[in-house]
């Protein structure tokens, strides 16, 4: 069956955020935070994140060794707090300068339309 | 929280023992972070079935921590599954056909092709079988192999010969039934004819007695350019005009046989091709000989006309190709100035 126009539509847009998901991640855990509440921080400037989608993703990120983790369990119940690594650090500083890059040259396409 | 209970513990029942504590205290504290968010401190039955469903099915929850819990044997795994079981198939038939070797030819036993097929039908499942259970239980224990990446090299690429790809499943068919039919014919030509009941008396078919040599140089030379066709994977010039001369050569092969069954039922005075129903007619006064005889030369008029008819196709598809690979290097090459 073809997908309708507003299908593709939101196949792509998905693509997309998923694309920058890890970026605005570690952007917001330069500071410990719990999943809910980077959840909450990320929804907050406009970032809406299903909840099925950050966990795994979080946990990747700290195989890959860009996070720390560590169980508080100090409030009302125990929370996984998270935070960025000294690589995740240096990554993202990397990352952010790509971005950067990337956005003037998206501008740039975006506006000429290949002529 | 009877509810989120159930939830987080049939999430639960997706993920490997191993990785689910972890994950399960951390969605069991995300899943009531968020519905303190909602809904405050008390939420109720309702709202908790409401946030639920907004989680998604515990299936898809466990898949986006762990998506290896998905397959029985995962991306991962896969390569080194293909290659085990490859291996494995390789040797099961390989033990095989040495078992069949040393049964027929040293402990003198019956050549059986229905035992043949039926120990394959065991076999090859079972060996199968077992490298699946393993790589299942690999799976599990979320396994990593480590398989050294051969380095790619372009230059490498296969050249790109014009032609066709060969059907594969058709030639290995032929090919198996190719040497079912020589080993017949070289191990036990006397068994080649036709029996009058269940357990009665056996005539063998003096044609073929008479042509063996040629129909052993036919059916061999058939093996042989499967295997070169499966070897090539290609019909390009060479495979297809090796493909013609052997049908012509088994054009001659099968014109000698019903020539020869022609001569033996003229001989009889049954030549003619409507004779065999008159023979039918004679059985009570033991005409199973003739019978016989003409099913045999029935099936070899059949099988010349096929292959005269497959000569005329090839033929067909030789000239289309050739034609075909002419017009597109003239047009390269008009590209090209």
């Amino acid at each position: 069956m073809e997908n309708t126009q507003s299908e593709q539509y939101q196949k792509l847009t998905q693509e997309l955020r998923r694309g920058v998901l890890v970026l605005a991640a570690l952007s917001q855990l330069k500071e410990e935070k719990y999943g809910y509440a980077l959840i909450s921080s990320l929804a907050e400037r406009g970032l809406d994140i299903e909840q099925g989608t950050l966990y795994p993703l979080l946990r990747r990120l700290e195989d890959q060794g860009l996070l720390e983790s560590e169980w508080n369990v100090e409030g009302s119940r125990p929370r996984r707090y998270y935070v960025l690594s000294e690589t995740g650090r240096n990554i993202l500083q990397d990352l952010t300068e790509d971005w950067s890059q990337l956005t003037g040259v998206m501008e740039v396409l975006l506006k000429d339309g290949g002529k | 929280m009877n509810l989120i209970d159930r939830y987080v513990h049939e999430v639960g029942r997706h993920i490997p023992r191993r990785k689910r504590g972890d994950i399960l205290e951390e969605l069991r504290s995300l899943l009531v972070d968020t519905l303190e968010d909602h809904f405050g401190e008390d939420p109720s039955e309702s709202q908790i079935e409401q946030l639920l469903k907004e989680f998604g099915r515990p299936r898809d929850v466990a898949a986006s921590y762990y998506p290896q819990s998905q397959y029985l044997v995962g991306p991962t795994l896969y390569p080194l599954f293909r290659m085990v079981a490859g291996i494995v198939v390789a040797a099961v038939l390989g033990a095989q056909v040495i078992a069949w070797g040393v049964g027929i030819f040293i402990a003198g036993e019956t050549f059986s092709v229905l035992e043949m097929i039926s120990s394959l039908v065991n076999s090859v499942p079972n060996s199968l079988g077992w490298v699946l259970i393993t790589f299942i239980i690999l799976q599990y224990f979320d396994a990593k192999p480590y398989l050294e990446e051969e380095s790619w090299d372009p230059k490498k690429l296969p050249e790109i010969i014009p032609g066709e790809e060969i059907k594969r499943g058709e030639t290995i068919v032929g090919l198996v039934f190719g040497m079912l039919f020589l080993a017949l014919v070289t191990f036990f030509p006397q068994w080649i004819g036709f029996v009058t009941t269940p357990g009665g008396k056996f005539y063998p078919n003096p044609v073929i007695l008479d042509n063996l040599l040629l129909i052993r140089i036919s059916l061999a030379a058939g093996v042989g350019l499967n295997l070169f066709m499966l070897w090539r994977n290609r019909l390009d010039l060479t495979t297809r005009l090796a493909r013609i001369g052997l049908d012509l050569y088994q054009v001659f092969v099968l014109g000698l046989l019903v020539i020869g069954h022609n001569r033996w039922l003229a001989a009889r005075s049954s030549g003619g091709l409507l004779d065999g129903l008159e023979a039918i007619e004679a059985l009570a006064e033991g005409g199973w000989e003739l019978v016989g005889m003409h099913a045999f030369r029935w099936a070899f008029v059949v099988a010349l006309i096929v292959t005269i008819i497959d000569i005329l196709a090839s033929i067909y598809r030789l000239v289309r190709s050739q034609l075909k690979r002419d017009f597109s290097v003239r047009d390269a090459v008009v590209r090209i100035e």
